[in-house]
Formats: structure tokens, sequence, C-alpha cells
């Protein structure tokens, strides 16, 4: 006969499992509450928010140090404990808030093996969060207690071992220590171990080894090689964590002691299983691309080896196949991956150029996670290094400028910052075409980022403006001027950051490079550039803040005569000056430095003073005075040649005069 | 080849403009930077009939560090093109580190480069140094001439079918002291020592400017 189906009773409601907690019981009566709060909230992000809200936490951690709780409950609360703590930040600290780690630890040596093991399991979800506690492994005691720990037959306990120095190792002393303890010793026999202590020893052995030589000079020679060669092998394992374990681990070793990897072979054999691994499944597949990233880092060599490898083609793979689909974590780290390819070497860039990485990116531009846009601004910012293709025009089209332009006014201050350096780059237009810049708008907004206050910000717009004003024609620079205000110029030459001021002086010098300079630019009434700069000159400012300014003035002495004169005012020495016996120029000073390009761009400035016409005999006569001419003399045998040959330009422009 | 740029952190490194002068330098010059301009001619005469293109050239780029420097050249008055072509050039700084005066490519021998590099009378104390291996421990970071040899890269306004070559290259001679440039094309299909002689051009009535721009 059928009979009615047994129907599961309800979920009792949160409020009320809650509500039990806090009715005083330790004993086997809270069994089926504990049991239902940790099925309720495996997974459920939402529960756990909702039990923490209901308090719960301090009341599970409490049965953990009750000593009438018996065995079964404290297993339930522990594991309970470690769930609150996995992959949600509010439940981890509201685990340490509750004092969960100092019971969990005293727990590890409960005579009973499951209340043992469901501690352990806890302590290694709470270490694997960045807000665990730091284990201080100097202290002699907590040492010993680690190698107690690693020396346990339990597997959860000597991961939980490796949990823990893999999260708090950080400092050279911490290595050593750990090193001399024998704890690399015992990790490296975990490597042997189950799935998980091998993963979690690889962890902790990089952390031990990470920018450590003597560590991994040590490492390398336990039990002759092997412990490393079991590493290698790793690198081949059926998991594909461990795989990238490995890797990383081996990277770690690389770094702090090159000279053992000096073979090309093995990190070669690195970037192709790194490379496979971009293919995996989840969070291996997401993190591999950063690790390649961190392997082949600022090497030149290793560049070269990953576009051997056809690096650049498997990556542009990835994005082709599935750039649409693919998480925002693994996009990020695949551009990372080709802008890191294309920061150093032409031929990188070259091929990237030719794989038409560029277009490919474009719409990752527009990505909805702004990681992904910064790391897309980094490709085109790092590609456009190539002058080659600068000159071709090729980072000058409307599709690459325009959606750039659209991220100068990103929500995301990262986002803005990324799009400023890749248009400083393409800004640099070097071919004969009008740069879209000027015709996108783009120009307007980098004015208004000039007047930002930030001073990162101002510094990378006013970068990219003087970038623009390269060569440009005189009425593009005119307007330039116009929108950013001779006002504003003035006020960044005077910027509180050093940088910004170098940046606005060369924009200035830009400005004024070329013919037909209208002088209402130069000179009006209540704002002057020529003072702003003259200021600065005379003030305290770096090398190359000067050398900026004297290609200014420069540049102004190369236009006419009231220019000339404009600058002869600049430099010569001021009746304050003259009053605290300052009887010579600031420029004796900047001849006198041991910066050739200070020394050069001055006397840049002194030959178009006295370039051969009208007045010159007057401003001979008034550089003699301020002590120039007398410094150029003592100069004639610099040990710069272009100095010294721009010193004799001078001085026979002078004498000529004489004649 | 690459090019020397700066990372936005640190403090800022200008094409043309070295702030570093701690290190032994190599050879380089104010008037040898982006940005510079030089007009002249190259001679073209064959057997035929004599001729010569007014020239102009523009320095876009230079990387001392690495021997680098690229820039556009403008030949007027072509007789097979309606407007001036344009091209884009390459060019390697004889610095003995990056490049020495042994091309090793190109189809230029050792006594290729030798016989054009001898055109230049500022070459002849150098010759006895470099004849064994193309000048490798030379040190011309004091000598007023700067070496190069130049290659067209692509044509910039023009289609490559419009007639005219660029499969040769330039051997070049800089001068520090006022920035004039002479050079010789090499190409085994063409007239052999067309010379190009081209003099530093001020964009201002008053004296030489300056502009620059920085990469990151």
């Amino acid at each position: 006969m059928p009979a009615t189906a047994a129907v599961a009773p309800p979920p009792t409601a949160p409020e009320q499992l809650a509500a039990r907690l806090s009715s005083g019981d330790s004993d086997e009566s809270l069994l089926p509450t504990l049991r239902e709060i940790k099925n309720q909230i495996i997974g459920n992000r939402t529960k756990k928010l909702l039990y923490l809200r209901l308090r719960a936490v301090p009341k599970i951690v409490a049965l953990l140090s009750s000593s009438s709780s018996p065995s079964p409950v404290i297993i339930q609360a522990a594991a309970a404990v470690g769930s609150f703590a996995c992959g949600v930040e509010e439940g981890v600290r509201a685990v340490l808030d509750a004092g969960a780690v100092p019971h969990l630890t005293v727990l590890l040596s409960h005579p009973d093996a499951k209340v043992v093991d469901s501690a352990a399991r806890s302590l290694r979800i709470i270490f694997q969060s960045k807000l665990a506690p730091k284990y201080d492994f100097l202290l002699e005691e907590n040492k010993t207690f680690l190698l107690s720990l690693l020396n346990s037959t339990n597997e959860n306990i000597t991961e939980l071992a490796a949990s823990i120095v893999a999260h708090s190792c950080e400092k050279p002393t911490e290595q050593t220590s750990l090193c001399d303890a024998g704890v690399v010793q015992k990790l490296v026999s975990l490597l042997g171990g189950s799935s998980n202590q091998r993963d979690t020893s690889l962890d902790a052995i990089s952390a031990i080894v990470k920018n450590n030589p003597e560590v991994a000079t040590k490492f390398v020679s336990i039990s002759n090689g092997k412990a490393f060669n079991s590493l290698m092998g790793l690198m081949q394992d059926r998991y594909p964590r461990t795989r990238l374990l490995a890797c990383v681990c081996l990277i770690s070793i690389e770094q702090a002691f090159p000279v053992y990897f000096q073979e090309m072979q093995i990190k070669t054999k690195l970037i192709l299983i790194l490379l496979d691994l971009i293919e995996e499944a989840g969070r291996v597949g997401d993190e591999a691309p950063f690790v390649l990233k961190g392997l082949i880092g600022e090497s030149e060599e290793l560049h070269r080896q990953a576009l051997s490898v056809t690096a650049a083609e498997r990556l542009c793979g990835y994005l082709r196949k599935g750039k649409a689909v693919l998480e925002a974590r693994r996009l990020e780290g695949i551009l990372l991956v080709l802008a890191e390819l294309g920061s150093k070497l032409e031929q990188s860039r070259a091929q990237l150029i030719e794989l038409q990485v560029p277009s490919l990116i474009i719409d990752l531009l527009k990505h909805d996670c702004a990681q992904v846009r910064v790391a897309a601004c980094h490709v085109i910012k790092n590609i456009s290094r190539s002058l080659k293709h600068l000159c071709a025009g090729r980072f000058g089209s409307e599709s690459i400028v325009m959606p750039l332009v659209q991220l100068l006014c990103d929500s995301s201050t990262s986002v803005q910052t990324a799009a400023l350096d890749a248009i400083c780059n393409v800004a640099v237009n070097l071919t004969t075409k009008k740069s879209v810049l000027l015709q996108s708008g783009g120009v307007s907004i980098l004015c208004q980022l000039a007047r930002s206050m930030h001073s990162e910000v101002r510094l990378k717009s006013v970068r990219a403006l003087r970038n623009l004003m390269f060569l440009l024609d005189r009425k593009d620079k005119d307007l330039i001027l116009t929108e950013l205000t001779v006002s504003t110029l003035t006020i960044l030459i005077s910027d509180p950051d050093p940088l910004v001021q170098e940046q606005a002086l060369a924009l200035a010098g830009n400005f004024v490079d070329g013919s037909g300079v209208s002088t209402k630019f130069i000179f009006s009434e209540d704002i002057s550039i020529i003072d702003a700069v003259s200021r600065q000159l005379k003030g305290e400012c770096s090398p190359g803040m000067c050398i900026q300014g004297m290609f200014f003035l420069a540049n102004m002495a190369a236009e006419n005569e009231s220019q000339k004169d404009a600058v002869m005012d600049c430099i010569l020495p001021t009746s304050l000056d003259l009053s605290i016996s300052h009887p010579n120029s600031f420029l004796v000073t900047f001849l006198q430095s041991k910066e050739r390009l200070l020394r050069l761009s001055t006397l840049w400035c002194l030959i178009n003073l006295v370039n051969p016409d009208q007045r010159n005999s007057f401003r001979v006569s008034a550089l003699q005075g301020a002590g120039i001419i007398s410094q150029l003399k003592t100069m004639v045998n610099d040990p710069c040649l272009d100095c010294k040959l721009r010193v004799r330009m001078v001085l026979e422009r002078c004498l000529e005069n004489r004649e | 080849m690459p090019v020397r740029v700066v990372e936005t952190t640190s403090p800022s490194h200008s094409s043309g403009q070295d702030l570093s002068s701690a290190q032994p330098s190599p050879p380089s010059c104010s008037l040898l930077c982006a940005g510079r301009s030089f007009c002249g001619t190259q001679n073209v005469s064959s057997l035929q009939k004599d001729e010569a293109w007014k020239v102009n050239v523009r320095i876009q780029g230079c990387d001392i560090e690495h021997g680098f420097l690229c820039g556009t050249m403008e030949a007027l008055n072509v007789p097979l093109a309606d407007t001036p072509v344009v091209t884009f050039w390459e060019g390697e700084i004889v610095d003995a580190k990056n490049h020495t005066f042994f091309t090793g490519k190109w189809e230029a021998t050792p006594e290729d480069d030798i016989r054009h590099w001898s055109k230049f009378p500022s070459f002849t104390p150098l010759l006895s140094q470099i004849e064994d291996d193309g000048g490798k421990s030379l040190d011309l970071s004091n000598y007023p001439y700067i070496f190069m040899r130049w290659k067209e890269q692509y044509f910039v306004n023009v289609g490559a079918d419009c007639g005219l070559t660029i499969a040769g290259f330039y051997y070049v001679c800089f001068s520090c002291t006022d920035g004039s440039i002479s050079g010789f094309y090499y190409d085994p299909n063409s007239s052999p020592f067309q010379k190009l002689e081209l003099k530093c051009m001020n964009a201002k009535p008053g004296g030489f400017s300056f502009s620059s721009y920085e990469l990151v």
C-alpha cells in the first residue's frame, strides 16, 4: 500500500536557533542546534551574515572553552567556527574578536582525536585569511609549538602548521629562525604526503625562501638537491593547484638565488607550465597569469624567452577565444602579462602590434571591472613606447584614443591615472596628421585634470599636455594654452610638487619652441610665464627643474630682440641681489653644476643671447658684468665634449662681437 | 631596438635630454636630439645625368644609451612623385657598445664599411683601430663626430609601389660642433656613393630652440 512519504521538517528559523544557543547549556542537547546552524551556513554567505548579526559566533566560541562541553559539542562548535571564517571577511573578524584562536589552539592537545581534527581544520581555515593574526616565530615557545605540530602524525595538524608558516612568515629574521630550527626539512618531508599536505607545504616553503638568498641556498642543498628535485617533479603533478604552487615555490627560490637557475631550461619550463595553467578552471587559472608576470618580471632575457615559446600568441589566443566570458581576475592577469612583455623590448612591442593586441583589447577599456580597465591601459601605455609605431601613427586612431579619453572621467582614480599614462604616450603624435586628441575634447579634460587636487593626476596630465605640445603647429599650441590658461600654467610652474613643476616648465619650453610665439601668452600685465620661470630658477629647485627652465629661456632667447631682452632681465642680478652681495647671475652657479645637462641648457641660452644681431654688444657687456664670461673662460676644457663645444661657440661669438 | 623610457614612479628623463652624468658617456650631442631638423641635399646623380633632391630630416626619437635613434626623411622635387616623399628611418649610433663600424647586415661587407667610412675625413684618424674588430675598444665619447647608419623602414605618405627604393642605407657622419651631417647611401643596386649633405636648421630666427617629450 502506498504510504505518505516522510516530509523533512522545515528548517528552524535562525532567530530560534540563535536563541537556543543562549540557553546557557553546553551539553549534548545543543548538538542538533549546532548541527543545523552549521548546515545552514555552509556555502551560504547570506546565512553567515545573518547569524553574525544574531551574535551567534561568541556563543559558539564560548562552547569551545567550556569545561562542561562534551566532545561532540566541541567538534560541531569548532566546525561551525571554521565555516563562519570560510570566505567571509566579516565572519573571520567575528571569529577572531570572539577569541576563537587561543581556544582552538588549546584543543589541539585534546585527548579526543576528532576534537583535535576539527580544531585543526578550523584553525587552518582561519589562517587562510589575511585577517588572521601573525604568529610570532621569534618567540622560542612558539617555535617549539610549531615544531611539535609539524612532528605530529595527524595530517590536519601538519597542514595547520604549514598554513601558519605560509600566513605568518615574512621577515628575514623569521625566515632564518625557522630555517635554523629545521622547519624547512619538515616541510620538505610533507611534499611526499597527501595532496593537501603538499599544497600547504609548498605555500610555506615559498614564504620561508622568499627574497632570502641564505635560506634559498640552504634549501637547494637539502639532501644534496633532492628537495629541489622534488619541487621540479611537482611541476608535473596531476593536480593543477599543486603545479601552480610548485611554480610559485620555484620562482621564489629563483628570485632569491638566481645563480642556481642560470640555465634557461628551468625558466622556460616554468613559463610553459604557467601558460598551460591559464587554461585551468577556477582560481588556478585566475592566478596563473599573475605568477607568470612575477616570473618574467623585469628581465629582458625572460621576455625574450617567453616570446620564443609563443607566449604572446597564446595569451592573445586566450583573449580571442574567451574575453567575453573570462573572469575579470583572469583577464586582468593576462593583460598584465601582455603589458609586461611590451614594457622593455622593441621586438616584443613589434610582435604584440603584429598580433593586433591594441585592437584586441580596446573593448576591455570599457570592462565593468576597474582592474581590467587599468590593465588594458597598461598594455597600451607599454606598447606605445615604440617610437617606430608612434611615427607610423599606430596609436593615434580614434578607436584607441577615444576610449582612453573617456577613461579620463572614470569614477576610479586608478583607472584615470592609468589612462593618463597611456594618453601621455599616444599624445606624442609624430605623424603629419592632426592629433585625434586635439579634436576629441581630450585637451579640455587634460586641462581640467591639470587643476586636480591630486598631485599624481596633475603630474600625469601636465606630462600628457607637454607631449601633445611637442612639435605641434603654432595655432594648435595657442589653442592648448588658451584652454589651459597662462594663469594655470604659472601656478603649475610653482606647484608644491617638484615633479609637476618640472613637467610644467617642460610644457612651457615646448610652447615657446618654434617660431611665431605670441607675446600675449608670455608677457601679460598681471601674469607672466617668464616671471614664474625666473622665480623658480632663482629659488631652490631641483636640477631637473633648472634644466627645463633654462631650455625655456633658451627657446625664448631664440625668438627676437624683445624676448632676448626679457631673458636678460631674468638672468641678470637685480638690485636686491647686488645689495646682498650676490653680484653674479645664478647662471654662474648653473654653469658650475655637476649636471651636464644643466650646464648645456645654460650654454644654449647664452649662445642664443649672443647670436649675432643688433644689441649683442650690450648683452655681452652685461653678461661680462654678471660674471658669466669669466665663468665660461674656466670651462674651455669642460670634461663634457658637448659643453666644451658650446662654451667655445659662446666665447667665439663674444669675440666676434668685440671685433 | 629598445627605447629608453622611464617608469612613472621615478624622476623624469626625456628623449634627447639625459640627466645622468655619472657614467662614462656614449657619444652624444645636444644638436642630435628629438625634434631637431636638418635640411640639405642628396646627390642622386648617375652616369646619365646629374640630379640632386632637396632633403629635410627630422629626428623623432633618440636613445643614446641603446645607440638608437629614428626620424623622418622628406625628399622634395622627386621626379617620380607628385608630392614630397617621406620615409621613416631607424638609426644605429656607432658607440662600440651597441654597434661597431662593421654593419654585419644589409649586404654590406666589412670592406664596404671601411670604403664608405673612409669617405669621411673625420674617420681617417680612427681607421687603424677599427680594421680588426670594427672598433669595439674605441672610446668615442669625446670625439667631435658621431657616426651612424640610417636605414629607411617604410614610406610614410606614399605606397611602396611609388617607384622609389629604400633597400639601402646611409653611412652618416654628424659633426657635434655645428650639427652638420654628411652621408653616403649604400645599395648594391643603386649608384654608389650618393652623397647626403645636411645642415642643422633653426626653427627660430634668433638661435637654436629645443622641444622634448617623455614616454612613460
